[in-house]
């Protein structure tokens, strides 16, 4: 489980970046990108977390897998303080990106090794569930073949793996399905809902409306860094007044 | 001892780009010994072909001196012209179409007898390389004035000695060794600290720039990996190289040398001499802590850029910073002593031409090891501390 309270994050802007953000910074050197959020994810369930690109959503994901350190408020990931206890937070955590994060000079079976030594993984445990996850994911037959050598959609599998190799808790995907085509996003999509049926807790970042209603159980909703709805999705339905999600999240947001 | 899987992963990752190897293996250990072998080769053919050059050079007022002009006009590989006027002369030279002009003065054969100063012109063009031609010109008068004076001092019935006043002979105590160490030492240090920033250079690429270009930086960020871990895994691995590297140059030169025949036997029996495992061992713990501080520095840098473009754009000028201080250790008259022994790279130079010469002294030596390892403490904190701040990590 993920529980978030009262979190906050200010990022000091230098020169430069006070000049390109325009006149809003001017006179402050602080930018809070995350505004005082707190919301809670489930064991079994989906968290959706969403907004507008530049909400705070990536931000917030980094903080929680203790990439970022907050700068007030606290995060407790499975139990674990994200600032004290940072290891162990990230030994329960898989994370990943739209990106495949892959190293191209290796090969699958490397990668998923390294990511497993990494967690501490015995080699007993390590081939045990990597030829599970190579065979469901149908990998054998590229398991040793370098990266770079490899499809787009070879590649996503292989992220696939990397990312839950440890049998990780808590899941966080950080927009995992942008710029990906059906095929390869579908793969991911597919990833989230066994996460769920396993039991894990899972928050996942989008803006795309289509992926909340396919996919989430529960939904918080940020806007320049403040949290604007946390609820459960058949709760948001319910309370919607408009016909669609997009106009619905447009209206929720342009009303604040 | 999570870096220590970190460190695995990075050498499979590095040994398996090209490139680096490259950098790393190839270059320093073949290209360098061909580059010199080269160069001398090079330079000795173009020296033999200067020596045997047909020089062409204008012999002006031959009828005042008849003895220099027939002995000129009987040398091998001369071309003497008598037909040019004087005014022509220099636009001839400079045109290339004459190496040089011998202009002898109407009152030469009178100064001779009176036992005066006889005058003589020679134009000749400086930028030829290997002054062949003023060499050239210049045995044949030497020749002529020694006979001359030879034949006065007779007349005047003096002897040699009148005008050699002192007998000097000079003893120089500094050993071959020690000459060879600060004559040419200077140089090699020059090479591998050179080759062991290139060596560090591209794997601090790939480890640092390299990771954020790839998205797999987050990868390693949220693995049960610290930071600490995350810095000593790739610090080791590119310092590694950067050590190999230097090893390489060093070895690769003077693998080189023995190849060359150009070199005098005396002079590479020297070398060999010099070279014992013992002083190579001794310059390599001078490598150890120089590559430690570039390393550092290097993945501190890397891991502050956006892309591998951008960290390429900031590192290439270092090249630079770095050859300043390696060649003003090959100057002569700069030595090891309390503040240059202080100042890294150029401490690693000078020390090392002192290893090559033989003649350490223990008190700089350690000031010398203290600023190395100092500094290269120094470069790993700041590079620790470049990864544990959020602004230069996530700078994009």
């Amino acid at each position: 489980m993920i529980d978030v309270k009262n979190l906050i994050k200010d990022f000091t802007l230098n020169k430069k970046q006070r000049k390109e953000m325009g006149d809003k910074y001017k006179d402050t050197k602080i930018l809070r990108a995350v505004d005082d959020i707190s919301f809670e994810c489930q064991p079994s369930r989906i968290f959706g977390l969403l907004g507008p690109n530049g909400a705070g959503k990536t931000t917030t994901l980094r903080m929680i897998a203790t990439m970022l350190k907050p700068t007030s408020g606290s995060i407790k990931v499975a139990g674990f303080d994200s600032v004290i206890n940072g290891q162990d937070v990230r030994s329960q955590i898989g994370f990943m990106t739209g990106q495949t994060a892959l190293y191209d000079r290796l090969t699958p079976t490397e990668m998923a090794k390294y990511i497993a030594d990494l967690h501490g993984m015995d080699n007993a445990k390590f081939n045990k569930r990597k030829e599970h996850l190579f065979n469901i994911l149908d990998m054998n037959s590229f398991a040793d073949r370098r990266i770079a050598r490899l499809s787009t959609g070879m590649k996503q599998k292989t992220s696939i793996v990397r990312t839950i190799i440890h049998d990780p808790q808590v899941m966080v995907f950080d927009e995992p399905t942008s710029g990906l085509d059906v095929m390869t996003s579908r793969a991911i999509v597919d990833l989230i809902r066994a996460c769920k049926e396993e039991g894990k807790t899972v928050i996942f970042s989008t803006h795309r409306m289509g992926e909340v209603n396919q996919l989430c159980d529960d939904i918080a909703i940020i806007y320049n860094g403040k949290l604007f709805y946390n609820n459960s999705l058949d709760q948001f339905k319910s309370e919607m007044t408009k016909p669609t999600f997009e106009e619905e999240f447009i209206y929720r947001v342009g009303e604040e | 001892m999570k870096f220590l899987i970190i460190a695995k992963k990075e050498i499979i990752d590095i040994t398996r780009d090209r490139r680096t190897l490259f950098m790393m293996i190839a270059f320093p250990l073949l290209l360098m010994p061909v580059m010199i072998g080269s160069m001398l080769k090079i330079t000795s053919s173009q020296a033999k072909k200067a020596s045997l050059k047909e020089l062409k050079v204008a012999f002006i007022g031959q009828q005042f001196a008849p003895n220099l002009y027939n002995a000129f006009s009987s040398l091998d590989k001369l071309i003497i012209l008598d037909q040019i006027p004087i005014d022509s002369v220099q636009s001839y030279i400079q045109s290339e179409y004459l190496d040089a002009a011998i202009n002898i003065n109407p009152d030469y054969q009178s100064n001779i007898n009176n036992n005066s100063q006889a005058k003589i012109n020679i134009y000749y063009k400086g930028t030829d390389s290997f002054g062949t031609a003023k060499e050239r010109i210049q045995m044949v008068f030497d020749q002529f004035e020694k006979n001359i004076i030879k034949l006065r001092m007779n007349k005047l019935d003096l002897k040699p000695d009148v005008v050699n006043a002192y007998n000097i002979e000079f003893n120089d105590v500094a050993s071959k060794q020690e000459r060879f160490g600060k004559l040419a030492g200077g140089w090699l240090p020059y090479v591998f600290i050179l080759f062991g920033f290139m060596g560090a250079m591209y794997p601090a690429l790939d480890l640092g720039a390299g990771e954020k270009e790839r998205g797999t930086l987050e990868t390693i960020l949220s693995s049960p990996a610290s930071r600490l871990d995350i810095v000593l895994g790739k610090f080791i691995i590119i310092m590694s190289a950067a050590f190999l590297t230097a090893f390489l140059a060093l070895g690769g030169i003077l693998i080189g040398i023995q190849q060359i025949s150009e070199i005098p036997s005396d002079l590479l029996i020297l070398i060999n001499e010099i070279f014992t495992i013992k002083t190579i061992a001794l310059i390599m713990t001078l490598v150890l802590p120089v590559s430690a501080f570039f390393s550092a520095a290097l993945l501190g840098l890397s891991i502050y850029a956006k892309s591998f473009k951008e960290a390429q754009s900031i590192v290439a000028p270092l090249n630079i910073v770095i050859i300043f201080p390696a060649v003003i250790g090959t100057l002569p008259g700069i030595e090891l002593n309390a503040i240059t022994s202080l100042i890294p790279i150029l401490n690693v130079s000078l020390a090392s031409k002192d290893i090559i010469a033989g003649v350490m002294n223990p008190v700089y030596m350690t000031e010398v090891y203290l600023s190395l390892f100092g500094f290269a403490a120094l470069s790993l904190y700041w590079c620790v501390r470049s990864f544990n701040k959020e602004s230069t990590i996530f700078r994009n």
